[in-house]
């Protein structure tokens, strides 16, 4: 399911009243600054209106009495008021924008410690792409709406408003003029502003699929060229292109209409307003600076409106936004410590299995009825096929997951009545998809143990055989990895994982694959230095390589969530069973690939066209 | 000239029409709207023209019917004009919008549609030495940045620089000492805009920068929770987001604290420029200099002398910016395409894939000789074997063939003809590639399987080749079957999976040559031996090139032809390498070894 339709439609973005308490509670370590901002703009809307009614005053009583001494002081107050006015509109910048980005930086912050604590389940369910856009998208859609939106509506409103009794002061049966063409025109501009932003929403929409369909042709160049689809990509493309030309001019010639279309609405007021005045004149109802002070609060009307308009058409988006951001807080994690969780100091101690269950969402059984003992310290090997149940069994031991049914002990304690600090500080986890972080080789493995001294970061990498390729990079341990590590082989991104949990210095150890992209002569250069540090430790390696598991104290073969055989390298063979026919099998393919004259180190890391 | 707006028309060529010269390619850009583009910004004049009428209009009406009591027409008519000069500016200002957001759209279209045309057409060399991200910024980010300089910058400028003119006008007409007044602050005006934009530019920048860390650090901490809770590292990682968060916070306020500085101070300037009109202007009045109408017209036409200039600095610096997008984009369209028809039409029959190299050699631009004097003859329909290690030539001397690269030196018969009278379409449509791991594309697997075909094909045939190339039972059992999706929003292949969907793929485009790449085989040996029997199929009748790393799939081969540097050290059949002293007899030996030391293993076992 593409990342931006999932869970799209749960969220109605109709106001609550719980939501909105909600929302509001986001303001409220800021009260202050909220109300700050809040009279700064009204300051600003008030003399914004009244500089018009001003504006009248130095017609009516400077100009056409021609008193000099009213003129001054009519100019002299009106120049003294943009200064209070221009140190408002600096107070509300400053204090609206800063906040702005301090709600940003508020939800962000809480959504991402919030999702350090949720379980694997929640990341398997749910695509990366989802969440990325709650943490940014909706973070700032919010927090536009409690700043820039909430001053913009106080603006647009109080301006509003002071400007129709400024009317009514001047001339009340002009005003209600104004006054009754203001619904028709509030009204215009909402729906106007709602069509703008879904053609705006269409655009962004096809401007991701253009990125993507760009993206696609350039790394699969190599395909397009050597299967001619060059014309027909084109097509393809064009297509894309003609919709995003359909819903761009329309977002564009929308716009270009708005405020033509809230000018052609006011006009009729404007023709309404001099044609009253040419017949009032006679009667004295209304001054000529009453006329032009009219003319002027209809011709700025438009942008209170507008502004107005777009928060209003904003608000329903945003609110689902805040409900999504809520929904994500309200996600309680399925592997949480229980309130009398504790750490007994160590797991070092035997470890059982006991009628252990397990399912994943699709409730599909994955593990069924294991039973395991091990003693501490020995070394357990799983092999069996892709889907068997090896990875499960690694999660279920370092509790990503808990078991359905059955139990785990460690050490004798239900490893459910410990803390997660307690296991997880605990147990070192070599993936076979190693992810590096972007940040030094140093930064990398340090990860495993955050205040290593450099001594102890070598000595974890020359065990690993990762030292060997460190060194002969330009910066050493100190070379930039990445985003992802990209710029390293997998070969090298799994040495520098294993480093980072040899560092970690685990009571537990498990190797997932770890090894897998790593060339042969290397592997067989890290088993002595493996071997020492998985001494005296419980360890569990999953891997496709014998030479790895040869030496295991036990070899499970799991086959539908379930152990198939188990003993010793040498009672397996004599077995003749399974792990027999696995083993001759590889022995094959991988002994010809040690000896492979043209199998070439991995580690080297050639980016070669070759 | 209008007949562009439902469909694109991909013919004119931008390669040709455009130049370094920026400002000359952007006008050039826009060729057959360019007179829609003038009409656009004439419209904006027109519109202006109608806002400063209607405050001569005003003047005229407070000085004769209110001032005056002289009434020459009838008042409905003074109604009339005042909503038709208001319809008119709004109507100018609709049109101005829509004629050039239809240039802008229709410019940027045929703009998009040329780059991503001009990419898939740049020849090899350039792609192996061009950043993907680049590339795809270039077409996106860069492009937009040339739409918005269409829609809004350069129409912004006109629209700002006509209303100053227009109303300039007007003004100097009232009364020429007050209109010269009326101008004293705009030059201070442009020049703290322009510093000012420049600034918020700069920090914007910046703020976006720690933007896409952000997101970066959020992205690895999703995508690697696994490592994260594996070494209990929460909060650590909370640390770092909330560092990297902090930043970004620091940068807002930076941007802001700008912004909260210049809106005050060019208030502060256009309020003192507005105040010493209307006291000049009143103080005229008031002697008589000037009429009460005029200083009407004049107080409300001065505003749009004034304010609008504070938006003039944003479109010249987002110009400025757009100027260097256009540089960008420039580089891409002024590289040369492959000329994939050139080549000789009349041989471009049906060919038999008898393939000779003579003495070919081969180096890349900058002189690193890749391949030495390579000789070799394939009759058609002959398996050819290339076994050698990383980087000893093999990929290159096969991308020789459909013309990824030419050859440098010696020569290339196909089917007796110089390789180089083919044309790269042609010899594209004939090769069929398998590559080790091959490149899907996100869409359904039905159609990732007729992809290289322009034909339209039934799902029986799709299904017969999925069926020929062993991978039909694995399709059946996703979710959506044939129509699943391939990568990240449907299903993840394995390695062995991608490659018998490739050969399915070429099973349905039906080269004449082949050419599989068997390099690593990281597949289970049950696989393996799936995609050794659906190679078999497709083999049949073709000539192919088989890129190997292990003897055991060679053997059989009709050429063998060991590679070492650029070289061909051995050459053969199977029969005869085996006894000839050299590379491959080693490797052939090892076979032997290693049963040996599996007899010996077993027996330890007891």
């Amino acid at each position: 399911m593409p990342a931006d339709q999932f869970k799209e439609e749960e969220f109605s973005g109709k106001l609550t009243g719980e939501v909105f308490s909600r929302i509001l509670s986001l303001l409220r370590p800021y009260w202050l600054r909220v109300i700050g901002f809040l009279v700064t703009v009204i300051i600003v809307s008030v003399l914004d209106a009244y500089f018009t009614y001003l504006g009248m005053q130095i017609v009516d009583q400077g100009i056409l009495t021609g008193n000099r001494e009213m003129l001054y002081r009519i100019l002299i107050r009106y120049g003294s008021l943009i200064l209070v006015q221009s140190a408002s509109i600096f107070g509300f910048v400053y204090l609206v924008g800063i906040l702005g980005e301090r709600i940003r930086y508020d939800l962000r912050q809480k959504l991402f410690n919030h999702l350090q604590k949720l379980s694997l389940s929640y990341y398997s369910q749910t695509p990366v792409g989802w969440i990325i856009s709650r943490v940014t998208n909706d973070t700032e859609r919010v927090a536009e709406l409690m700043t820039w939106g909430l001053l913009d509506a106080t603006w647009g409103a109080v301006n509003i408003i002071t400007g129709l009794i400024f009317m009514f002061s001047i001339n009340w049966k002009l005003a209600l003029i104004v006054f009754a063409i203001l619904p028709i025109l509030l009204y215009t501009a909402v729906q106007f502003q709602k069509r703008i932003l879904t053609q705006f929403r269409t655009v962004r929409k096809v401007n991701s699929k253009i990125t993507a369909s760009h993206n696609e042709n350039i790394s699969g160049v190599r395909v397009v060229k050597a299967l001619g689809r060059e014309d027909k990509n084109l097509e393809e493309f064009s297509e894309l292109s003609d919709e995003m030309y359909t819903a761009g001019f329309r977002a564009a010639w929308l716009s270009a209409l708005f405020l033509p279309g809230v000018q052609i609405i006011s006009a009729f007021a404007i023709g309404g307003i001099i044609w009253y005045s040419g017949v009032q004149i006679n009667f004295q109802g209304i001054t000529i600076g009453g006329i032009s002070a009219f003319l002027s609060y209809m011709t700025f009307m438009m942008w209170p409106i507008q502004d107005l308009a777009r928060v209003f058409a904003e608000l329903q988006r945003a609110i689902a936004s805040a409900e999504r951001i809520f929904a994500l807080e309200d996600t309680t994690p399925d592997v949480l410590d229980k309130p009398s969780a504790y750490d007994p100091g160590t797991m070092r101690g035997d470890i059982s299995f006991e009628h252990l269950f397990f399912w994943y969402e699709d409730e599909l059984p994955v593990i069924k009825d294991l039973n395991l003992n091990i003693k501490r310290g020995e070394t357990i090997a799983l092999v069996g096929s892709t889907g068997g149940g090896k990875t499960t069994i690694v999660n279920l031991l370092c509790r990503f997951y808990e078991p359905k049914r059955g139990r785990i002990l460690i050490g004798g304690h239900d490893y459910t009545d410990l803390s997660l600090e307690a296991i997880q500080s605990r147990i070192g986890i070599v993936l076979q998809t190693p992810h590096l972080f972007s940040g030094t080789i140093k930064e990398n493995i340090t990860y495993g143990r955050l205040k290593a001294s450099q001594e102890e970061i070598e000595k974890a990498a020359k065990l690993t055989r990762a030292h060997q390729f460190i060194e002969r990079l330009e910066k050493g341990y100190d070379e930039e990895v990445g985003e992802g590590g990209v710029l390293l082989s997998v070969g090298q991104k799994q040495l520098i994982s294993l480093s980072r949990a040899v560092l970690s210095d685990p009571e537990i150890f498990i190797m997932d694959e770890a090894t897998s992209s790593v060339d042969t002569l290397t592997e067989a250069l890290i088993q002595d230095g493996m071997e020492a540090v998985m001494k005296g430790r419980t360890s569990f390696i999953i891997a496709h390589r014998l030479s790895t598991i040869k030496r295991a104290d036990r070899i499970l073969v799991i086959e539908d969530g379930q152990i198939a055989e188990m003993g010793s390298h040498n009672e397996l063979l004599r077995l003749k069973g399974k792990y027999f026919n696995l083993y001759t099998k590889q022995f094959r393919s991988e002994r010809e690939g040690a000896y492979n004259i043209f199998q070439e180190p991995d580690i080297s890391n050639d980016k070669q066209v070759d | 000239m209008l007949k562009q707006n439902g469909r694109s028309d991909n013919t004119l060529d931008l390669k040709r029409l455009l130049s370094e010269k920026r400002l000359a390619g952007l006008w050039r850009l826009m060729d057959g709207f360019q007179y829609l583009y003038i009409a656009a910004i004439a419209a904006q004049g027109f519109s202006a023209y109608s806002k400063t009428a209607t405050f001569l209009l005003l003047s005229y009406f407070v000085d004769n019917y209110i001032a005056a009591q002289i009434r020459p027409y009838p008042i409905w008519l003074i109604v009339l004009s005042f909503v038709l000069f208001i319809g008119l500016q709004g109507l100018f200002t609709y049109i101005s919008g829509r004629l050039a957001a239809k240039t802008s759209e229709n410019t940027i279209r045929r703009l998009r549609n040329y780059l991503f045309d001009q990419i898939q057409h740049l020849p090899f060399s350039y792609h192996s030495e061009t950043d993907t991200g680049e590339l795809i910024s270039r077409c996106t980010s860069d492009v937009d940045a040339l739409r918005r300089f269409y829609n809004d910058q350069a129409i912004g400028i006109g629209r700002i620089s006509l209303l100053f003119i227009v109303n300039f006008i007007a003004l100097l007409n009232l009364n020429t000492k007050l209109g010269l007044i009326s101008v004293i602050v705009v030059p201070f005006i442009l020049g703290v805009s322009i510093f000012f934009f420049r600034k918020v530019s700069v920090a914007y920048e910046a703020y976006q920068e720690q933007d896409a860390i952000l997101s970066t650090t959020l992205q690895e901490n999703l995508s690697g929770v696994r490592v994260v809770k594996a070494f209990a590292r929460q909060p650590y990682e909370i640390t770092k987001f909330e560092k990297n968060n902090w930043e970004k916070f620091q940068r807002g306020k930076k941007l802001l604290t700008i912004h909260s500085q210049y809106w005050p101070i060019s208030d502060v300037l256009c309020g003192v420029q507005l105040l010493t009109g209307y006291l000049v202007g009143a103080l005229m009045t008031i002697n008589g200099e000037i009429s009460v109408g005029n200083y009407l017209a004049y107080a409300g036409l001065v505003i749009y002398i004034i304010y609008p200039l504070r938006g003039l600095g944003r479109f010249i610096v987002q110009m400025s910016n757009a100027l260097v997008s256009y540089d960008r984009v420039y580089k891409i369209i002024k590289e040369d395409r492959e000329p994939i028809d050139e080549g000789d039409q009349k041989l471009e029959k049906n060919i038999n894939g008898e393939i000779t190299f003579k003495h070919v050699g081969f180096e890349y631009e900058h002189n690193d000789r890749v391949l030495h004097d390579i000789s070799f003859h394939a009759d058609a329909g002959q398996v050819v074997a290339l076994l050698g290690s990383t980087g000893s030539g093999k990929t290159s001397l096969v991308n020789l063939l459909p013309r990824f690269y030419d050859f440098t030196s010696g020569e290339i018969l196909l089917d007796g003809q110089d390789l180089r009278l083919f044309s790269r379409r042609f010899l594209r449509k004939e090769i069929g590639i398998v590559e080790q791991e091959p490149f899907l594309f996100s869409r359904s697997i039905k159609e990732n399987i007729s992809y290289g075909v322009d034909r339209d094909i039934s799902q029986e045939e799709i299904e017969q080749a999925a069926r020929m190339a062993a991978v039909h039972d694995v399709i059946l059992t996703f979710p959506g079957g044939y129509d699943t999706l391939v990568g990240e929003r449907g299903v993840t292949l394995s390695g062995g999976q991608k490659q018998r969907i490739a050969i399915a793929r070429t099973l349905l485009k039906d080269p004449c040559i082949l050419i599989f790449d068997d390099s690593t085989s990281s597949v289970d040996t049950e696989t393996e031996s799936q995609i050794r029997s659906a190679m078999e199929t497709l083999m049949k009748n073709r000539t192919t090139f088989i890129i190997a790393h292990r003897i055991q799939s060679i053997m059989a081969a009709d050429l063998i032809l060991v590679m070492e540097q650029g070289r061909i050290v051995q050459k053969g059949k199977h029969a005869d390498l085996v006894k000839e002293d050299g590379i491959y007899q080693q490797i052939f030996n090892i076979q032997t070894r290693v049963e040996t030391e599996l007899d010996q293993e077993l027996s330890n076992a007891g």
